[in-house]
Parts: structure tokens; sequence; C-alpha cells
């Protein structure tokens, strides 16, 4: 009998440790104090969180999500730098979208503050603040359909001011005013916007371009400049609008309205302009994208300074309401020219949207995701047009670069 | 996979070659004094390995007794042994029936050989753990909290009383473990009729099955299954109970129920549970105006009621030369659930709730030899229930109970949607005894699922919308072999068939058509030392809340694939003693699976939803333990164990080329560490002769785990470890007939957490009282 047991004891000893004990062996990656923070998404697509690293320099050396990285509640957010503060994000439908802050103290993150926000669809910094929307998607049949903004005070990072917008009075077509982004030009706040019937975003109005003008802080509508150039101007959740040292307002369209099921626009991926003062489109300047750039079309940009912008662009064939281009071209909205970008890599998976420039004129810091997972953030040089690969990330998609002083 | 097959014929050829002697069997009835039967006694051929425990009704057969004179030993516990002689006849069953009197010197010491029917379940080939529910029956318990104290299992609720619960056996959970009452599939009886609120005195056990389930059960469980098996008492009985407790807490229990002497039966059982929930959570609670949280604030619940009435009838027929049990029965139900938060305890409501019902008739049917070894059971019901979901309040609620009005989409997704699962069941199982070593099983589930509903606030968005329909259909096949007490074995194969129409375009996926088999052994060294072994390819199909939603947290995902893994168990029992006075039990197992399209439930990218998903691969290999001890009759204690360790083996993602850096990582978010201790101590004929205090102590163990992948980031979220100690006290008069019972749960008033870091209730008290009546016809 003692013999039995002993040989079903060694039999399940044995049964549980036959079964490989190979775990995890990362050769670990050392952490990387720094004033720049790049933003990660592991590669599954599933079941994860972003996570916040810091970085000294984007142009040399590694870093790794692997034992690294302040962990983010959730993936799907979003990140703004504003008052040397960094916020972090949560988009989530329907839920309150609970907000991170951040310093850079000693080149490591430190949390100032937790608050909590509505998941809104536009935000941008105006003044000291942050301001949010949260949009509808449905026109109520009684009653009226409105919008929600909240002003986020980054000093004392509570909400300081809260109330309701009518949505259907930018349009005054009987569709929803969903705006784009939101610009602060001068002392006005510009929210660009689409025009939506529904939540699969259709419109019968694909040939239009609007922006909805706000006072600050009041958000009183004061005026809806028009154009039927092009198509709305930016896109959802990106901003379509650029503001050059003398003033002068930039737009871009993707020309990306849409029905139910197709695009709709009868105009061109072009860029459109609003003089300094002005109020109303400058009807003498026309830059059709889709000529300059044969074959493209602009999915967003970022303004570097001196009237140069780096743009993502897309072949006209691979056209998508919410794509973001894997290419880039250098853009001088004043000279009208385009400049594809030469060096970046053959295998790119994805291109961040959510870029750092210092607002030199000449550079701008993009994050390009291989398919292999890997990540690099390449330093894009205007005046030559190339990129060139600098920092390796390891362990996931980069989602936004950004710098603290 | 040609190894498996090989060793699966290889086991059919053992088995099929045994070889037949000249011989007989043995047969009779055991009484005591008074002439009752007795069941669970020993009937042991001396000099021979012959062994068998009589039945309920105190029959008892030997067969295969070679022919001859043999001396026949009966013993139980308390029990004086009986030696009787008797000869056997070739091919002939000799009777031997048996009276046994009370050795009362015998009797402080607890049982040894007598087995009840929760250890007989113990005793099966199958890695299978059976809880004697009559031993909870003074305690509030659900069947749920009553799994929660089985090695290898854990509960994970999201809350109180009727919350969301999600049980996980060795490693697998969700949908992977099916749930039977009396061997019939719970998959359809809503949300009014679920594990978490059917109390525990509605069973006479629990079984549970990890690994491979028997081919009796018929269904596509993965991981393990729990059946339900409902007390069936002869005579009149009737059992009542009610308890009160923290949080405006209030359960009913009523069992009632008569067999005539023609064989007429009726059962009664209705319950009710009512819970305000309303415990203290510690949260960041934000001021609804300024976003501001409040860190670590404590805050009550305030909406989160939950209530349900239930009343089961089943009127029919037993012990009938047609039919030995015939029963036409209804289930009818309704409950009430206020939902306080979405999937994670950031968002808070104050107004959405649902409702639901349950009109369920149902028909069982079983008989046994209806030609000379082929036993019949036959199930079917019918759920005519309803459920609604309300979210009518538009704006946002603080965890203070403020409210502000926000928009106009409710506080989740405005709605008032009704709708009707028309999911329907029918199972038949057929066995056959070739002889008394050899059988066959054959058996057939049908599951039917037709989800219809209607949003009156939104009647444009659920005009047209898309079929939500599966069906789905399990045939399986098995043979055992069996030598009883020294060796059983069994293998089986099952052909699963499921379709799943979600378009109106008529483009739907193609049926799912999948086979699965498996083996469990089993083999005796003797009398308490048992061993078993088993291997399953099995399969894990997409239930309908897994493809269609729930419509609270559950997001459904229509494109789930189903899982198909391989499962092994090795595992062991042993019993000794020591000086007749220190008893102990021990059993472990060790398991090993590997999963290809692992289900598994994240948050959506909103953080404010569940959704079920696949990884291509997840291998687990864990074990557990249990150790239970006894001293003399009055002390007993126990302690369980189990670790399980789950990796992800997905080594590239989805539109990506290179080596996943969750590669080899283990699986975020299901806790892999836990435990738990028990003790208590019964002083019989206290106060009285006929009456007893039973005081008992339960201790639950959590290790810390983390919410997401454990190898990223530095600063992460976890889930802390945890400790509750939950203590109580049971005083019984007059033989178990009145009995009061004090219960304290969780009394260090520990943070305890479950699904995604969602807290469980704080210290709550419950007072039980219970009157328990049968008199037995016989």
């Amino acid at each position: 009998m003692k013999v039995h047991f002993t040989k079903a004891i060694a039999a399940l000893a044995l049964a549980t440790t036959i079964v490989s004990c190979a775990k995890k062996s990362d050769d670990p990656v050392a952490e990387n104090p720094g004033n720049y923070i790049l933003t990660v998404t592991p590669v599954a697509s599933t079941a994860v969180a972003d996570y916040l690293l810091t970085a000294s320099n984007l142009e040399t050396g590694t870093i790794s999500t692997a034992g690294n990285g302040v962990e983010q509640d959730g993936t799907y957010r979003y990140y703004v730098t504003h008052n040397n503060k960094f916020f972090s994000m949560l988009y989530g439908q329907g839920n309150p979208g609970a907000v991170t802050t951040y310093s850079i103290q000693g080149g490591k993150l430190t949390k100032l503050s937790n608050f909590q926000t509505e998941t809104v669809q536009a935000f941008a910094p105006v003044n000291n603040d942050i301001l949010l929307t949260k949009l509808p998607r449905t026109i109520n049949a009684t009653g009226s359909t409105v919008a929600t903004w909240y002003q986020v005070n980054t000093n004392s990072l509570l909400i300081s001011g809260t109330g309701t917008l009518d949505a259907l009075a930018p349009g005054n077509n009987g569709e929803i005013a969903h705006f784009s982004w939101l610009q602060q030009v001068g002392t006005k706040v510009y929210a660009p916007f689409f025009s939506i019937k529904n939540s699969s975003f259709a419109t019968s109005y694909p040939d239009e371009a609007w922006i909805a003008v706000y006072s600050y802080p009041g958000m009183q509508l004061e005026k809806t400049i028009k154009d039927n150039r092009t198509s709305f101007i930016g896109r959802y959740f990106t901003n379509g609008l650029g503001v050059v040292e003398n003033g002068d307002t930039y737009a871009f369209s993707s020309s990306v309205a849409r029905d139910e099921t197709k695009f709709t626009s009868t105009k061109p991926s072009a860029i459109t302009r609003i003089k300094s003062g002005a109020t109303e489109f400058d009807l003498t300047y026309f830059f059709n994208f889709e000529t300059a750039l044969p074959g493209y079309y602009i999915t967003n940009w970022i303004y570097l300074g001196a009237n140069n912008f780096v743009a993502q662009v897309q072949p006209i064939a691979a056209k998508g309401a919410y794509t973001a281009g894997i290419e880039l071209a250098i853009v001088n909205v004043v000279d009208k020219t385009i400049k594809k970008v030469t060096g970046l890599p053959a295998d790119v998976k994805s291109i961040t949207t959510n870029n750092y420039t210092p607002k030199d004129g000449k550079t701008a810091y993009y994050g390009v995701n291989l398919t292999s997972g890997i990540g690099y953030i390449y330093k894009v040089d205007a005046a030559s047009a190339t990129a060139k690969q600098g920092l390796k990330v390891e362990g996931g998609t980069i989602t936004a670069v950004q710098h603290l002083d | 996979m040609q190894i498996k097959k090989n060793l699966l014929i290889g086991i059919f050829i053992i088995l099929c070659s045994t070889a037949y002697a000249q011989t007989g069997s043995l047969g009779g009835t055991i009484v005591d004094e008074a002439g009752k039967p007795l069941p669970g006694i020993a009937v042991k051929i001396k000099n021979s390995k012959l062994f068998t425990l009589s039945e309920n009704n105190g029959n008892y057969i030997i067969g295969k007794v070679p022919v001859g004179k043999h001396t026949i030993l009966f013993s139980g516990i308390g029990l004086k042994t009986l030696e009787k002689t008797i000869s056997v006849q070739n091919g002939a069953q000799s009777t031997l029936d048996a009276k046994i009197l009370t050795d009362a010197q015998q009797m402080e010491t607890v049982q040894v050989y007598g087995r009840t029917k929760a250890e007989e379940t113990n005793r099966q080939a199958f890695n299978v753990t059976a809880i004697d529910a009559k031993k909870l029956y003074n305690s509030t318990l659900d069947i749920a909290s009553a799994l929660d104290r089985v090695s290898g299992v854990r509960v994970r609720e999201s809350g109180g009383v009727g919350s969301n619960f999600n049980l996980s056996l060795n490693g697998f959970s969700g949908n992977r473990i099916r749930y039977f009452i009396d061997g019939i599939p719970m998959d359809n009886f809503g949300s009014s009729f679920q594990i978490n609120n059917i109390p525990v005195n509605l069973a006479d056990r629990i079984e549970v099955y990890k690994g491979v389930v028997p081919m009796w059960l018929g269904s596509d469980a993965l991981g393990g299954a729990i059946n339900i098996v409902t007390a069936e008492r002869a005579g009149s009985y009737l059992d009542a109970s009610y308890a009160f407790g923290s949080f405006n807490t209030h359960r009913t229990v009523l069992n009632l129920g008569t067999t005539t002497k023609s064989g007429f039966t009726i059962q009664l059982n209705a319950f009710q549970n009512y819970s305000d929930n309303n415990y203290k959570v510690k949260v960041d609670a934000a001021d609804i105006n300024t976003g501001a949280y409040a860190v670590d604030a404590m805050v009550n619940r305030f909406h989160d009621t939950y209530h349900n009435e239930t009343l089961i009838a089943n009127v029919g027929v037993v012990n009938k030369s047609h039919a030995d049990k015939l029963l036409l029965g209804v289930t009818l139900g309704q409950n009430y659930k206020e939902i306080q938060t979405a999937a994670r305890m950031v968002a808070v409501y104050g107004g959405f709730h649902t409702r639901g019902n349950i009109i369920m008739p149902s028909l069982k049917y079983r008989k046994a030899n209806l030609i000379k070894g082929l036993d019949l059971t036959l199930n079917a019901n019918y759920n005519l229930g309803r459920e609604k979901r309300i979210d009518t309040l538009n704006g946002r609620f603080d965890w203070y109970g403020n409210f502000k009005p926000i928009g106009t989409n409710g506080e989740s997704s405005r709605s008032l949607y009704n709708y009707q699962n028309n999911n329907g069941l029918v199972t038949a199982t057929a066995n056959y005894a070739i002889s008394e070593r050899h059988s066959l099983a054959l058996s057939n589930v049908l599951n039917l699922f037709n989800r219809k509903g209607y949003d009156e606030l939104r009647p444009l968005n659920t005009a047209d919308e898309a079929p939500k329909r599966t069906n789905k259909n399990i045939l399986g096949l098995g043979y055992s072999y069996a030598i009883r007490d020294k060796f059983s074995a069994t293998a089986f194969g099952k052909y699963i068939y499921q379709n799943i129409v979600t378009t109106n375009t008529g483009i739907n996926q193609p049926p799912i058509e999948k086979i699965g088999y498996g083996t469990a052994l089993t083999y005796f060294f003797n009398r308490n030392f048992q061993v078993k072994a088993s291997y399953e390819l099995a399969n894990r199909m997409p239930e309908a809340n897994d493809i269609f939603g729930d419509l609270v947290n559950q997001e459904g995902n229509p494109n789930l694939k189903p899982e198909q893994s391989d499962n092994f168990n090795l595992g062991f029992s042993y019993d000794f003693a020591i000086n007749k006075i220190h008893r102990f039990g021990i059993n472990a197992n060790g398991i090993y699976r590997y999963a290809n399209d692992f289900i598994y439930t994240r948050l959506n990218s909103n953080q404010s939803k569940y959704v079920p998903d696949n990884r291509d691969g997840v291998r687990t290999y864990g074990g557990d333990a249990e150790i239970r001890y006894s001293y003399k009759n009055w002390l007993n204690a126990g302690i369980t164990t189990t670790y399980q360790y789950l990796q992800n083996m997905q080594k590239v993602e989805a539109g990506y080329t290179g080596v996943s850096p969750l590669y080899l990582d283990q699986m975020p978010n299901i806790p892999y560490l836990f435990g738990n201790a028990d003790v208590s101590v019964t002083l019989k004929d206290l106060g009285k002769k006929g009456n007893s205090l039973n005081i008992g102590y339960n201790l639950l163990y959590v290790h810390e785990f983390y919410l997401y992948w454990p190898s990223l980031g530095q600063q992460k979220y976890n889930i802390p470890q945890q400790w509750a100690h939950d203590v109580n006290a049971v005083y019984s008069m007059a033989n178990g007939r009145y009995n009061i019972g004090l219960e304290a749960k969780n009394i260090t008033d520990a943070f305890l957490y479950d699904n995604f870091s969602l807290q469980k209730p704080s210290r709550a008290f419950y007072l039980n009282i219970r009157y328990f009546f049968n008199k037995n016809r016989n």
C-alpha cells in the first residue's frame, strides 16, 4: 500500500513538472529617464493597457514596455500636452472619462492628479484651459439636440465651466454639426465640423465646408464661416486647421463626406485659407492637393512653423473615412509646394497621428510602427524632405510622441 | 493525434478482452432493527475482493461471484458486523437479506465504510468532487457560494446577492463550465433561475466535474461541469427556512412534497431572495460638477437592489411499470435587478435596471430496464420567459447618488428593450448495461435559441434588427467498463453541430461541426486509495450570450470561434486513520491543458463592457490539493489550495509579423493562486439529547494578480491579495427538526475584489431559521 502511495505521488509530481516551466525571459531594457513622453499600446489588439514611457533623446537608443512604464487603465486613450502638463484621457463611450495628469520631474513622470470628465469627441488647449466637447449623433424627434462643453482649468485641474450648444445651429441645414476638432484662433474658438444626419455619419451636404466660430469662455456661436469649394474641413478626431506666424489660418479637406454607403463629395482634397482678422474664406487662395501630389490626398497634418506642415498622405484609391496615411509629405502652404518625404521604411504598419515638433519650422518627430511590431521614432527634416530612423521602441505600437519641459 | 487514437483503441481492446468464468450473483435487502432500509452498508465476500455498498432502499447486488459457498460480511458505522453464509449457483441470483443491529460502543466513531452518495460520486473515474449539500442546509448559502469552497473552484461575483457570477474551475471559466440540474443543462433558464439565486437547500448534492465531463451530461463543456442533484425524498417532507441579515437581505426557501403509496407524487420548491446590496465600497468618487475625485472615499452602493421569486412545481408518478419517474412541471419566476455600475466601478448608474421572468414548462421521464439493462432518460423544456432592459434617465449619477442631466442617450444606452430568448431544450440519454461490467451510453442534447425583441424608445433601431438565432446539437456515444471498487474506465466520442444566424442578408457563418473524444480511468489500489486519469479533446462552442450579449454589461461577439483543447488530468485520493480517532483524507490533482482559440473575457475598448474573445493558444498547467482531518466525531478541518498557470501561446498578433511581446506571458486578470481553510466543531446533545451545536470557521485566500499583462509596465494596476474570514454557528434541536443559524461573513471587513477589481460585500451578519420534517412511508 505504502509503495503504491509513493508511486502515485511520484507520478503526480512528474506530471506536474514535465510540463515545461518555460517562463518569459526578456532581456530587460533599462528605463530611459528624460523629457520626452511616448505612449505605447501592446500589439495585441485586446485586453491591453497603454504604457507611458520616457526618453531623453528621440534620435538614438532603445526603450521597451517590458517591465517599464506607467500603466494606463485602458487603451482607448487620448493624450494632450498643455501648460507643461501631460493629460491622459480615457475615451469611454457612455462612461465618464477619467483624466490623469502628469508632469516630468527629473526625467520621470509624476502624477499630479486624477479627475473625471465626460467622454468627448473634440478637445484642444484654449487660453489656460482644455476645452472639451461631447457631441450628439442622433437628432431628437422632439426637443433640442445639444452638444455639451467642458472647460478644464489646467492650473486647478478641475472642470471650471460647463454648458450646452445647439448642435443643429451651426449647420442650419437640419443636420448635426459634428466638430472635427477645436482650434483657438486669436480670442475665438474655431470649430470646423462635418454635417451628419445620424450615427452612421451620413450627410446630404457633401460639398460644403464650415467653421463654427465661438466666443471664449462664453461659448456663444458668433458665426459660421462657409465655403463651397471643398468638402468639410478636418476629419473625425482630426484637426484640419493650422495657424501660421502671420495669423492666417489654413484648413485642409480630405474630401471624405459620405452617405450611408459611399463617398459622395465632388470636391478635391484641398487646402484653403482664412486671412488673419477675416471671418470669411480667402477666395483668392485655393491649393488643390490632388493636383500638387497626383493620386494622393491628405489625412492629417501638424504645423512645424515657417509655413511648413508635415502631412500624412494616402493614395486616393485607399481612401477611408477614419484611416491615417502611412506616407509623409512636406507642405508649404505659402509656396503651394508638396514634397514626399523619403527615408521611411518599407514595411510601415501605421504612423502615429499625435506627434511632436519643436516648432522650429524644420523638425518633427513621428512614431512609425512596423508590421514586425517594432516601432521607431523618425526625425523628419522639412528642408530636405527626409526622415531618419531614431529611437527604437519595443513592446508595442507608438500612439503619441510628446514633450514636457 | 495518432498517438491519442492508438491509445483509445488500445484501451478498448484491453477492456473488451476480459475472460469469463462460471459465476452467479448475490443480492438482497439490508434493514435495521426497526425494519428500515439501511443504505451505505458494506457487503463483502470473505476471502475475496468482491465488495459493494447497499443502495438508498437497502438493496445490494454483487455480480460475478464464483460458484460455491461463501461467507458474507455486512458492516456499517455504529452497527454490529454480521456474518452470514450462502451458496451461489451458476448463472443464478441468490438472495440473502440481512438485519443489522446497532453497536452502541461503536457509535462515537465517524463513518468509515459507509459512504454517502456524495462520497460515492467522488469515487468515479472522472475528476469529480461532490459537495454534500445537506451539510449546508442551515446556512444562507446559494449554490455559487457553496462551490467557492471546493478546491480548484473560484466563484467570481461582481457584487452581492443576485450579481453576475463567473465560475472558474482549474483555470477554465465562463461558459466552458456548464451547469446542470439533475443532468439537464441550465443554459436556457434565464436570469430568474441561476446558480447564484438557487438556495443550497434545493440540492441533495452538487457534483463538480473538473476537466473531462461524463458523457451522460452530454454537453460541450470544456473545462468542467456542475451538476446540481436535487433531493429525492421518499414519503412526505417539508423543509422551510428563512434568513435575514445585513443589507436588508431576506431569503426564504420552502420545499415540500409527498409521494402516495400508489406512486403519485407532487413536489413544490419555492424560494425568494431580496437584498438592497447597499454595502460599503472604497472608490475614487468624482464630484459630478468639478470632476474632482475624492480618493478612497467610503460610499454605500445605492442602486443595487435585487430580488427574485421562483416557484417550481412538479406533478407525476414514480415507480410505475411504464416509468420510474414521469413528471410534468413548470418553473415560474421573476427577478428585478438594479445595475449599480458598468464593467468597471468608475461608471455609476442610478436608474438602469433589468427585469425578467421565467415561465418554463418541463417534462422529465426516466425508466430503468426498459428492456433488460436499458435505462432511458428524456427531458424537455421550453422557456417562454421575457427579459427587459430599462435605461431611461438621460444623465450621470455620482457615487453619492447625485444626478446631473447630460445629453439624450440614457445612462449607458437609452432603451426599453423587451425581448424573449425563445430557448428550448431536449435531452435524451440511453444507457445499456451489456453485462455487469460493460455498458454503453448514447446521448443527444438539442438546444434552441432565438432572441426577438422590441425597443419602444427606439422603434427604428429594432424594427429591422438582425436575427439572433443559434441552434446546437450534441450527439455522444460512450462506453464504460467497471469492476466495482477496483477499476473503471470510460471512453467516449461527441459530434457537435451548431449554426449561428446573425444577418438578414442570408450570408451567415457556415455551420460549425466539431468532433471531440476522451477517456477517463480510475484504479483503486485499495478501498482508501484511488488514482484517476483522464484525457479529452474538448470543444467549447460559443453560447448565445457570447454571440449576442446580455444587454447589460456583456457585449456580444458574433465572430467568436469555438475553443478546442487537449485536457489532461491526473489525480489521487487517499484516506487513512490513526488509532481510529484521527482521520485524514488527501486528494490532489494535476492538470495540463492546451487550448486553441482560447475564449476569455476582456474589457471592450471603451472599458465599459465585457467582451468574449479568442486567443490563438493558451497553455495551462496547475494543480489543486485538499487535506481533510477529523477528530472523533466532533472536529472537522480542511485546507484546499489551487495553483494554475495560464500562459499566452499566441506567438504573432493579428496584422503583425514579429514575435508578440506577450508571447509566453501569463494571462492577465485571472486569479492563479487561491485556497481556503475551514474548521468546524460539533457538540452533540448539548442542552438536551437530540440537540446539537455546530460552530464553523471558513477562510478564503486569493493571491494578488494583475489587471493587465504582467510583463508590461512598472507602475501597474493590480487586484490585491485578499483574506476573507467567515464564521457561523448552528444550533439544531430535536434531531435537526428545528435549526437556528448565525453567520458572520467577512468579519474583518476586508476589501474583497473580483472581476476587473469590482468590490464584493463588506462585513455582514445573517440569521437563519429552518424547520425540517420528513415522514418516511417505509
